[in-house]
């Protein structure tokens, strides 16, 4: 898995691709917490390269959405394909996350 | 053994791709839709992750062995271990409406298959046996 972190109007936005699982998440896991102890919000998730996620995967998204609602941050995933998306609504995630199509969408809301 | 694939990996994440390489590519050799492979390659990479995790308690220099095979009832994948016993009254997944890492895992097993069921017989480590019945 590949993470990228931009600069996007001075607010940042975390590019992943790739395929998210027990291999991969640690790496996830701590460029994402790095963020989040820095207080960054909003943080915005762009999923449009990841093909394949797992419950490993899934969890590190909780551990950080917990970690910024502790300090009122808002995590926003965007792009998510339909496998990926359909994984989060299966785990009935897709009601706690704000997830959006695009980062218009996700910027303007 | 008749109509069967056996693979071997070592027990490390990275090498939890190449299960899911196999995994999806024998769904396709016998017939599963497409839909299927997505839920049963997503399973087995569970399972086999649990595995790790669990019975081998995060050493990467064990063996998991993973079994593929059609039978009467349906698509079959057994997954052996050597590592911790299973409790198997021990392993149930959180409630979905539980908002908390981990504990999906398990969830994402049972709704693939339809036999979820540890070998009793096997008397050191695990054998997870796998089923999805054909429909």
């Amino acid at each position: 898995m590949k993470i990228e972190v931009k600069d996007y109007q001075g607010m940042k936005v975390m590019a992943l691709s790739g395929e998210i699982d027990m291999y991969s998440s640690p790496a996830l896991r701590e460029e994402m917490m790095g963020l989040i102890h820095k207080r960054v919000t909003p943080l915005f998730v762009d999923f449009k390269g990841v093909s394949y996620i797992d419950s490993s995967g899934i969890a590190t998204f909780v551990e950080g959405l917990k970690g910024m609602m502790s300090y009122g941050g808002r995590l926003k995933l965007i792009g998510l394909l339909e496998g990926v998306r359909e994984i989060f609504g299966f785990s009935k995630l897709d009601r706690v996350f704000e997830i959006y199509g695009t980062l218009e969408d996700a910027l303007t809301s | 053994m008749k109509d069967a694939a056996v693979i071997k990996v070592q027990s490390d994440p990275k090498y939890l791709s190449l299960i899911r390489s196999v995994t999806a590519k024998i769904g396709e050799l016998y017939g599963l839709s497409e839909a299927t492979i997505e839920d049963v390659k997503l399973a087995v990479d569970e399972a086999c992750s649990n595995v790790i995790k669990h019975a081998y308690g995060g050493d990467t220099n064990k063996n998991i062995l993973v079994k593929y095979r059609v039978t009467k009832k349906g698509f079959e994948v057994l997954i052996e271990d050597n590592g911790i016993k299973v409790q198997p009254e021990s392993i149930e997944g959180r409630s979905l409406n539980d908002i908390r890492p981990g504990g999906l895992g398990v969830h994402l097993i049972k709704r693939a298959f339809d036999i979820f069921q540890f070998d009793q017989r096997k008397r050191k480590g695990n054998r997870l046996r796998l089923v999805r019945f054909t429909k």
